[in-house]
């Protein structure tokens, strides 16, 4: 094919609708604001794991579709959400990443989270138990039990992680992600895990572009890692299957660590209930990744921040029964390919931060194309084209033509 | 019950508070002027530590961070804030040495409230 001119360029690629998007779903801001309103404000978003508040009064913050999130578990053990603002004045009430309320702070009391502002408390339920000088300002017009937190659903689940929704009536948790889990249920609910590795990264990309790669291993081509230890015949029979919700699991196979000189079989260290050196992919919508590699788990979270901007949250975990000597191998194994500088993570990283470079806000919009059609293996795009289809319905938008209202696209309802 | 010693008189000056432990139990001495006190060392109101916020003044204990204060010679409530009495252990001086009566140590309720129901996020 020779160059193209413009007009060439531009016209529609001769693909099946669904087969390509067109770019303004990564570019444009006012899809980006309507993406935050109405898919992240219903979304299940694994927030954290519950090893990273493993005593009563530990407590994480995060933000959710630009809403300040806190995560605390109470003394009954039970671990709660609530958005992280004062009903008082709308002030931010926890400014830390992370810590513990069982000891007092400057401005706050052992066991309660307090609003360094005007001194407000709330318990680790979410009631208000202070107003400072309430009855002088008050008198008896506005008790504490009107001015408690903003709860948010919160759910434990799918191997420890904490879930939490926006939305008060959501579809339930595990209509949301049982079946896309179900391949590894029983391997991540054998015991309790634990968080032993934390980075994030903030890309100058779109948050959808991180999970398209995810979705796809067709990419694997820039890995050189991931070539000589995988390309073989079980590699290209692994099945990317799709689930309801707009969920893709990629299916397993045996990855050959010590075809790569200075890695090692992870065999000693596998998972519950694992055959040696499996390899699984759980994708969830709208941008949640879970990826076993035989000896450690790794969960991808990305929290966009702009259409050309997203931090994406990377957590490794283990088993929490590890002995120091297991932990530092399983550490090894993960961030051998996974870590910052690990062999694979910085070539994903390259490639979604090059398309975040040519699709950035007033870029001309062009066509992305999903249209690898392999029997639904894993260089096969089915992953996007099922993840696009979701996105359209919650947005109401085409893919291939945002402005138009969405229908199914003729290539996933084949599927 | 036994006599416990806390510290030395000589140790804590007029006004002031001093964290003592004593056999495992952590006390809080204050000498308001004209006597001295022993009680847990935390504010019954939220559990604010009272080494850290507690002021003493014309025999008024004041826990700073939400204004609840006892006068120590009386052990009234004072001021229009507080809504607990203080706890306090006997107290007396020999040889310039303050004993306190620990039988157990003195202990406030901090209960939260009641649970969330099941029907919480389908209220209206």
């Amino acid at each position: 094919m020779p160059a193209r001119n413009h007009k060439q360029w531009m016209a529609a690629p001769n693909l099946k609708d669904g087969e390509w998007i067109d770019s303004r779903v990564y570019t444009d801001q006012a899809i980006f604001d309507e993406e935050l309103e109405k898919i992240f404000k219903s979304a299940w978003i694994p927030v954290c794991h519950e090893s990273e508040l493993p005593k009563a009064y530990d407590f994480r913050t995060t933000s959710i579709a630009n809403e300040p999130v806190i995560v605390c578990r109470g003394p009954d053990n039970e671990v709660r959400a609530f958005l992280n603002v004062c009903p008082h004045r709308g002030m931010l009430i926890e400014r830390r990443p992370s810590g513990s309320f069982y000891e007092g702070q400057p401005s706050g009391n052992p066991k309660r989270m307090t609003c360094m502002f005007h001194a407000w408390q709330f318990d680790m339920k979410g009631n208000c138990v202070y107003i400072s000088r309430e009855k002088e300002g008050y008198q008896d017009r506005l008790p504490k039990e009107n001015v408690g937190l903003r709860r948010l659903r919160c759910e434990v689940k799918f191997g420890g992680f904490v879930w939490v929704n926006l939305n008060d009536n959501p579809v339930d948790l595990e209509e949301w992600a049982g079946k896309p889990f179900e391949c590894l249920r029983k391997t991540l609910d054998a015991e309790p895990m634990e968080v032993f590795h934390y980075h994030k990264a903030i890309v100058n990309t779109n948050y959808k572009l991180w999970h398209d790669t995810n979705c796809e291993f067709y990419h694997d081509f820039m890995h050189y890692h991931n070539r000589v230890t995988g390309f073989n015949d079980a590699y290209f029979a692994r099945k990317n299957e799709s689930f309801e919700h707009g969920h893709i699991v990629v299916g397993t196979f045996e990855v050959n660590y010590d075809q790569y000189e200075g890695f090692e079989s992870r065999a000693g260290l596998s998972f519950p209930h694992l055959p040696p050196n499996q390899w699984y992919m759980i994708d969830l919508f709208p941008g949640m990744n879970f990826n076993l590699r035989g000896s450690a788990l790794r969960c991808d979270v990305v929290t966009p921040l702009g259409p050309d901007k997203v931090m994406i949250e990377f957590r490794g975990l283990g088993l929490k029964r590890d002995t120091p000597e297991e932990r530092q191998t399983r550490i090894n194994h993960h961030n051998s390919i996974w870590g910052p500088f690990g062999r694979n993570l910085h070539e994903d990283l390259i490639g979604v931060q090059g398309q975040g470079t040519t699709m950035r806000p007033g870029s001309e919009s062009r066509r992305v194309l999903h249209g690898r059609q392999e029997n639904q293996t894993i260089h096969d795009e089915n992953g996007m084209r099922h993840y696009y289809a979701e996105w359209g319905k919650w947005m109401n938008r085409l893919p291939s033509d945002p402005e138009a209202p969405f229908t199914e696209p003729a290539a996933v309802a084949a599927e | 019950m036994s006599w416990t010693y806390l510290c030395d008189a000589s140790e804590v000056a007029p006004n002031t508070l001093k964290l003592v432990d004593a056999k495992g139990v952590r006390i809080i001495v204050a000498n308001y002027g004209s006597g001295f006190r022993a009680m847990p060392p935390i504010c019954p109101h939220m559990e604010e530590p009272l080494d850290e916020s507690g002021v003493i003044a014309n025999c008024v204990l004041t826990c700073t961070k939400h204004l609840w204060a006892w006068n120590l010679a009386t052990l009234e409530m004072d001021g229009a804030e507080t809504e607990k009495p203080l706890k306090t252990y006997d107290l007396k001086e020999e040889d310039g040495r303050l004993l306190a009566l620990v039988d157990q140590e003195l202990t406030y309720d901090f209960d939260e409230e009641d649970d969330d129901d099941d029907d919480f996020f389908g209220k209206g």
